[in-house]
C-alpha cells in the first residue's frame, strides 16, 4: 500500500467543501491495534494508515450516524462522507446502495485493494501481545510484525483472518479513487468454513448452536458493528410489543441470533465483523456464510457486487428453485 | 497456611459438593461456571471474559411470577450458597464497590442476599494483563478487598490467607491438606507480588478528575473520543462495576414474570423517555456518561472510583476505545 498516495488523495478529498469527513484507520492505543479515524482536515491525513491490522469494516459508520432533532432553522449536514474500503467493505457500500440505505452521491469510496488482514486474537495468542505499540506489515507473501526494534516474520496462514481465507473479492468492487494496484485474487476454501458443521446431523447441529447461543451476553455488538444491520427501529429495541425479551437465556438468545441471520440472508457480504467483535467468541460468521452460500448456490445471487441489482429478498423469478418448500 | 500444589486436586474435590464455581473455558473464553464432579479446575487464566458480578447481580433476575388477572405473586427461591474459586482481586473489589450502591437509599434484597451467600476465594495476580491498571485506581494484584480468602501462587504451593470468618471457616474445613506457612513463604509472596505490580505498565492519573469532569461537560473531547463508538454494550456488560438494570415484565399466555436485567448506558433506549425525548440522544452523551459515572458521580456519592482497572473494556472494545486514553485526554483538558 502506497501510504503517500493514500494521504495525498485523502488530503484532496477532505479539502473539498462538499465533504464532511473521511473515515479511515489510524494507529490504535496499544499493541498492533488500529482504531477508526474521522479525518476532517488536510492536516490530519498524516495519521491515516492501511495495514494488515485494518480488519474492521468501516462501512458501518455510514449508517450509524445519529440523526437528532435540529433546532428550527438549522439544516442537517448533507455533505459527503469519504470512506476507505477494502474489498469486503466496498461490498457493504454496494449493498447499502442497492437497498437505498445510502445514495451514491453521498459517499466517496477510497478503494484499498486488500492482500488479506490479520486476526488480532490469533496474533496475540501465537506471538504474544504488548502494551507498547507495534506494527504489522505485508511483506509480499507473508506478514512482518515490527515490535520493539525486532522484525518477526509471520507465515500468512498463521494469523490470517478467517474471512480473508475465504475471501472471493479482495479488490474493491466500487471506488472513486483506487489506492495502489489491484491484488491478485486467491482461491478461497470451498466449504465457507461450515463443512464440519454440515457433516453433523440435525441434533448435532442443534447441540452445537445451543452451546454457542447460551453464551451470548446480548451486548448487540454484532448488530451494531454490522454495516447491513441498520434498521432505525430494530425489533430488539422494541418494548411494546417485546418481540424478543431482554431476558438472557438460550431461548431468547436464539430468537435474537436467528432473526438476525434471516434478516441478513442474501444481504450479508461476509466481512466477518460480527464474529470479530463478539466478546463471547460465538462463531457468527458460520451462520452468515452458510446463508450466503445457500443463496449463492441456489439462486446464483451474490449481494454487494452490482449497485444496480435488485435486493435479493425483494426479487422473484419464476424459475427460482422451490424444492426445499414442504 | 500453605497448600502444596500436589494437594490442589484434593482441595478442589473437597469444595465440589458445596456448589463450587470456577473459571472454565467456554468456547475460547474463560467464564465462571459450576464445577461438576471429578472435574479439573485450572487457574491458568488472566481475567475471565465475563466478570463474576453476575453471581450476585444476575444478568436476568426473576423478581416474582404472577398470573394475568390474579394478584398472587410467587417469589422464586434464591439459589443456595456458593463458592467462587479463583476470583481476581479486581473483580472482588468491584463487588465491594457496587455493594455500596445496593446499600444506598435502601438495602437491595436481591443483590445483598445473593452476595451474602457467596464465598469469594481470590487468586492474586502473578502476571497481570497488558491493559490492567488496578494500582492506579486503588487496587493491587494482591488486594484482598471484597474477598473471603486470598490465595497467592508461590510456584509449588499456594499461600492461603483468610480475610473474613467465612474464609477462616473454609481453611478450617480443609485443614488436613494445609501446612503452616513460614517466614520464607511470606517473603517469597512479598517479592512475587511487588514484581507483579511492577509489570503493570498502564496508568491513570485520576487526581483532579472527579472534581474536574463536570466542568468538561461541553468539551469537544467527548465528540472526539466517541466518534468511533458503535454503541454496543461490550464495555458495560463486561465491566465488573457496571450495575445499571432495567425492570421489565415478560408475559407468555397468562403466565408472567417481573424481572430485572442488566441495562447499558451505551444503548439508545437507556434514557429514552415515553415522550420520545432522549436526554442522551447520541453516543457522545452516552460515552460522556460512562466516564462521568465511573470517575465522577460515583466518587461524589460513595467516595470511590467505580472502575477497578481490570482492562476488559479496553481489551474487548471492537473499535479500540480505550478508557486509559480517554482519561489521559480528560487530564490534559483539565490542565
Amino acid at each position: 500500500m502506497d501510504l503517500e498516495q493514500l494521504r495525498k488523495t485523502a488530503a484532496e478529498v477532505v479539502a473539498r467543501d462538499d465533504v464532511k469527513y473521511l473515515i479511515g484507520w489510524k494507529k490504535g492505543s496499544y499493541g498492533s491495534r488500529v482504531a477508526p479515524a474521522f479525518v476532517e482536515d488536510a492536516a490530519s491525513v498524516i495519521e491515516l494508515i492501511f495495514s494488515p491490522s485494518c480488519t474492521a469494516n468501516l462501512a458501518t459508520y455510514l449508517t450509524l450516524v445519529e440523526k437528532t432533532p435540529l433546532p428550527r432553522g438549522q439544516e442537517t449536514d448533507k455533505r459527503k462522507v469519504a470512506l476507505m474500503a477494502k474489498g469486503c467493505d466496498s461490498r457493504a457500500v454496494v449493498q447499502l446502495l442497492v437497498e437505498k440505505g445510502i445514495h451514491r452521491e453521498d459517499v466517496i469510496v477510497i478503494g484499498c485493494p486488500c492482500p488479506g488482514m490479520i486476526d488480532q486474537s490469533l496474533l496475540a495468542g501465537k506471538y504474544g501481545d504488548t502494551e507498547e505499540r507495534s506494527e504489522v506489515r505485508w511483506n509480499g507473501k507473508d506478514f512482518t510484525l515490527v515490535r520493539g526494534g525486532d522484525e518477526i516474520e509471520i507465515p500468512r496462514n498463521d494469523v490470517l483472518a478467517e474471512k480473508c481465507r475465504l475471501c472471493r473479492h479482495p479488490n474493491p468492487v466500487i471506488s472513486d479513487y483506487l489506492i495502489g494496484e489491484a491484488v491478485k485474487e486467491w482461491d478461497p476454501a470451498e466449504d465457507s468454513g461450515v463443512g464440519e458443521l454440515e457433516a453433523k446431523d440435525v441434533d448435532g447441529r442443534g447441540d452445537y448452536w445451543e452451546g454457542q447461543f447460551s453464551r451470548c451476553v446480548r451486548c448487540y455488538s454484532c448488530r451494531n458493528v454490522c454495516p447491513l444491520c441498520y434498521c432505525q427501529d430494530c425489533i430488539l429495541d422494541r418494548l411494546n410489543p417485546t418481540w424478543i425479551n431482554r431476558a438472557v437465556n438460550f431461548s431468547e438468545n436464539t430468537a435474537f441470533n436467528i432473526s438476525r441471520a434471516f434478516h441478513l440472508a442474501g444481504r450479508c457480504i461476509e466481512c466477518g465483523e460480527c464474529e470479530r467483535v463478539c466478546p463471547a467468541n460465538i462463531p457468527l460468521g458460520k451462520i452468515n456464510r452458510k446463508m450466503a452460500r445457500e443463496v449463492r448456490e441456489k439462486y446464483g445471487f451474490e449481494p454487494g457486487l452490482d449497485p444496480d441489482a435488485e435486493p435479493f429478498q425483494a426479487s422473484f423469478k419464476p424459475d427460482d428453485p422451490e424444492d426445499f418448500i414442504l | 497456611m500453605l497448600l502444596n500444589k500436589e494437594k490442589w486436586p484434593e482441595f478442589v474435590e473437597k469444595l465440589i459438593g458445596k456448589n463450587l464455581w470456577a473459571p472454565k473455558l467456554e468456547g475460547e473464553a474463560m467464564r465462571f461456571a459450576l464445577v461438576a464432579e471429578g472435574e479439573e479446575v485450572s487457574l491458568e487464566y488472566g481475567n475471565t471474559r465475563v466478570p463474576p458480578k453476575g453471581t450476585a447481580f444476575p444478568q436476568t433476575e426473576t423478581m416474582y411470577r404472577f398470573q394475568l388477572g390474579n394478584t398472587d405473586m410467587q417469589e422464586p427461591k434464591l439459589e443456595e450458597e456458593r463458592i467462587l474459586l479463583g476470583v481476581r482481586p479486581c473483580d472482588a473489589r468491584a463487588m465491594a464497590i457496587i455493594e455500596k450502591l445496593f446499600r444506598w437509599d435502601y438495602d437491595d434484597p436481591y443483590f445483598l442476599k445473593r452476595r451474602e451467600m457467596l464465598t469469594l476465594v481470590g487468586l492474586a495476580c502473578n502476571d497481570p494483563g497488558l491493559n490492567c491498571f488496578c494500582p492506579s485506581v486503588g487496587g493491587a494484584p494482591d488486594s484482598a478487598e471484597g474477598l473471603d480468602l486470598l490465595m497467592y501462587d508461590l510456584g509449588d504451593s499456594f499461600l492461603m490467607e483468610s480475610v473474613t470468618t467465612k474464609g477462616e471457616a473454609l481453611l478450617a474445613e480443609t485443614k488436613e491438606l494445609l501446612t503452616d506457612s513460614d517466614a520464607d513463604a511470606v517473603k517469597t509472596k512479598e517479592k512475587l507480588f511487588a514484581d507483579a505490580g511492577a509489570k503493570i505498565k498502564r496508568t491513570v492519573d485520576h487526581i483532579g478528575i472527579p472534581e474536574g469532569l463536570p466542568g468538561l461537560w461541553e468539551d469537544p473531547l467527548w465528540r472526539r473520543v466517541s466518534a468511533s463508538c458503535i454503541g454496543c454494550a461490550t464495555c458495560t456488560y463486561l465491566c465488573p462495576t457496571c450495575h445499571c438494570f432495567d425492570i421489565q415484565d415478560e408475559v407468555e399466555g397468562f403466565e408472567a414474570r417481573r424481572c430485572r436485567m442488566w441495562d447499558s448506558c451505551m444503548f439508545e433506549e437507556y434514557t429514552l423517555h415515553t415522550s420520545g425525548h432522549n436526554t442522551r440522544p447520541t453516543r457522545r452523551e452516552r460515552t460522556r456518561n460512562r466516564i462521568n459515572h465511573k470517575y465522577s458521580y460515583y466518587v461524589d456519592k460513595f467516595d470511590v472510583i467505580a472502575c477497578v482497572g481490570c482492562g476488559r473494556c479496553i481489551n474487548l472494545c471492537p473499535v479500540n476505545i480505550d478508557i486509559v486514553e480517554i482519561l489521559r485526554q480528560v487530564k490534559e483538558e483539565l490542565q
